[in-house]
């Protein structure tokens, strides 16, 4: 408890509206003002290492204010294609590195080519 | 010593300066002023009531102590600010964020190469080659945007004939060094891949002012 109020910075009571797949709490109190009446409780395995980018797409969109209509009650349409949200990687060693995805218009030749 | 050596001397000059001018001017003319009017602000005068009680209210702080309830007042009151990684701020539908490549229902990804975001972008942030692809369909080969040319203008999503190029609504994208914002196609279909939930919905919600 002593370590939520650290990470958090204050004590809300709310309704549990939902949780994801990643194990972050969404919880609604309409008792506090517009842009204070909903909030996330990250997943405490993560610990003083949560971040905005942790809430998944249909998470967020209910988190910013665009719908009122939370994934719990309206479960987003999958496609097979799509996929699990991964959440900003940048400084760690899974981030994204550039590369290009072309194939390059000049080949070096290989001495083991021949001529 | 030498100050008052110097004020002694510039006594004794200044006479012998000033009857030099006068001497070069032919008429001395002397103003004298016999009345003055006063042009500023007019002189408080106090009756005793009013000195006694600016008295009072310097000596007790009474304006300190109002402003100081003041501040105690605010602190009282629920703030204004969101506590941002817990609370978020509302966004529009409309929301310009990261960019990502859509893909239809099928899978298939939308894009067609006419490279017409390419051609709108006014900061020149997108990079386009295109090739047939096996089946004889055209496709892009390389699909660059330079996020930290971007200006988030929106353009692209507007030229856009196939809805492809959208402006997601993410913005928790920032990175640690410049060349991980110079994404690529994978990058770019991967966002729509996991983005796509949202975007759809975004779309779906605004497409009456569209």
């Amino acid at each position: 408890m002593k370590i939520l109020f650290y990470s958090i910075d204050e004590i809300k009571e709310g309704r549990l509206v939902g949780e994801d797949d990643y194990g972050n709490k969404y919880y609604e109190n309409n008792y506090y003002f517009f842009s204070s009446n909903r909030w996330v409780r990250y997943n405490p395995n993560v610990n003083m290492e949560y971040d905005g980018s942790q809430v998944p797409p249909e998470w967020h969109r209910w988190l910013h204010y665009i719908t009122d209509e939370p994934p719990s009650t309206h479960p987003p349409e999958l496609k097979k294609w799509m996929q699990p949200h991964k959440p900003n990687m940048s400084g760690t060693d899974k981030k994204y590195v550039p590369y290009s995805t072309t194939k390059p218009k000049v080949d070096v030749w290989q001495p083991s080519q021949g001529k | 010593m030498a100050t008052v050596r110097l004020f002694s001397v510039g006594r004794l000059a200044s006479p012998i300066i000033r009857n030099g001018l006068q001497t070069a001017s032919a008429v001395p003319v002397i103003q004298s002023r016999s009345h003055f009017k006063q042009v500023g602000r007019p002189e408080p005068t106090w009756s005793t009531k009013e000195l006694s009680e600016l008295t009072v209210k310097t000596a007790l702080w009474t304006e300190v102590m109002s402003g100081m309830l003041v501040v105690f007042g605010q602190g009282l009151k629920e703030p204004a600010t969101i506590n941002y990684p817990f609370e978020k701020g509302p966004l529009s539908p409309r929301f310009r964020g990261e960019h990502a490549l859509r893909r239809y229902p099928s899978g298939e990804e939308r894009c067609i190469a006419c490279k017409l975001c390419e051609a709108i972008c006014p900061a020149q942030a997108i990079t386009i080659e295109a090739e047939p692809r096996a089946d004889g369909s055209r496709r892009t080969t390389r699909y660059d945007i330079d996020m930290t040319k971007c200006i988030y203008c929106g353009f692209c999503q507007e030229a856009c004939p196939v809805d492809a190029i959208v402006e997601g609504p993410n913005f928790e994208y920032s990175t640690e060094t410049r060349e991980e914002l110079l994404y690529n196609k994978e990058k770019l279909l991967s966002n729509g891949d996991r983005w796509e939930v949202e975007i759809a919905a975004n779309i779906q919600a605004d497409h009456l002012y569209r």
